[in-house]
């Protein structure tokens, strides 16, 4: 159902609460550092680009049966430079530590309704 | 998404965040569409003709199964397969259940939306969920 429906206020005020905590705590402020950290990394932000260019180029020649050894070569040589990138590890890292604390919360969430509201909140993707 | 300093926040605990999340919990429980979704759920489990009916169906997929893969059903086995689905379907309890479970994903699905616009990642899909299995 994707209808918007009435939402209570104590469950508003409940969400708004769990933002804040979430935005509080430690995983979320070192994901939003290193996000920033990113944003403001010219050079992680063109590798990044091209990272995403290249990859997208090679779906299409995929497709067309065109990728050559040069193209290969040169989506490693790209992949080998942002693995290794401070601020993109950096980056990475703590994303994951950041849905690690999600997925806490989901779990918490899960135990108290004896639902899993994750699963909820996406059933109509399909 | 908020920039917030590291030096400049305070930052809250893990056990404040778990507290929040069944606060959170606590108040979902507590609203008429989750209250209603529980109701509809026990009353369907408690129709034993819709429990039958459901049996009945799943059964005759199962027995159709590699046929429906390969589109080999004949029209009478088709015919008997909607049949049973229709029993199923259009029970009352079925009905309200189902009505009651798209009332609670709604509300469910807001509640994702906000807090996946105030952290920056999508909740749904970071928790890994999925209504595919």
């Amino acid at each position: 159902m994707n209808e918007t429906v009435a939402f209570p206020p104590a469950l508003q005020e409940a969400t708004d609460r769990l933002i804040h905590a979430l935005l509080g705590s430690g995983s979320f402020l070192a994901y939003q550092g290193s996000l920033a950290q990113l944003e403001s990394d010219s050079q992680a932000r063109g590798l990044l680009e091209r990272l995403s260019m290249l990859q997208v180029a090679l779906r299409g020649k995929q497709g067309a049966g065109q990728i050559n050894q040069a193209d290969i070569e040169e989506l490693r040589a790209v992949q080998s430079k942002v693995r290794v990138h401070p601020a993109i590890i950096e980056y990475a890292q703590s994303q994951q530590g950041a849905a690690d604390v999600l997925r806490e919360v989901n779990q918490e969430i899960r135990q108290v309704l004896g639902m899993d509201f994750a699963a909820l909140a996406r059933s109509n993707t399909c | 998404m908020n920039n917030v300093g590291l030096h400049d926040a305070e930052v809250v605990t893990p056990a404040e965040v778990h507290r929040a999340a069944r606060a959170f919990a606590a108040a979902l429980a507590e609203t008429p569409q989750f209250t209603a979704f529980k109701q509809a759920d026990e009353a369907l489990s408690n129709d034993t003709e819709a429990q039958q009916a459901l049996s009945r169906l799943q059964a005759k997929a199962k027995s159709l199964r590699a046929l429906l893969m390969l589109n080999a059903v004949s029209d009478a086995e088709r015919a008997e397969l909607d049949g049973l689905r229709d029993a199923y379907l259009t029970r009352a309890t079925v009905r309200a259940s189902a009505a009651a479970e798209g009332e609670l994903t709604g509300l469910c699905q807001q509640a994702a939306r906000i807090m996946s616009a105030a952290t920056g990642m999508d909740y749904a899909a970071t928790c890994g969920a999925s209504c595919c299995g």
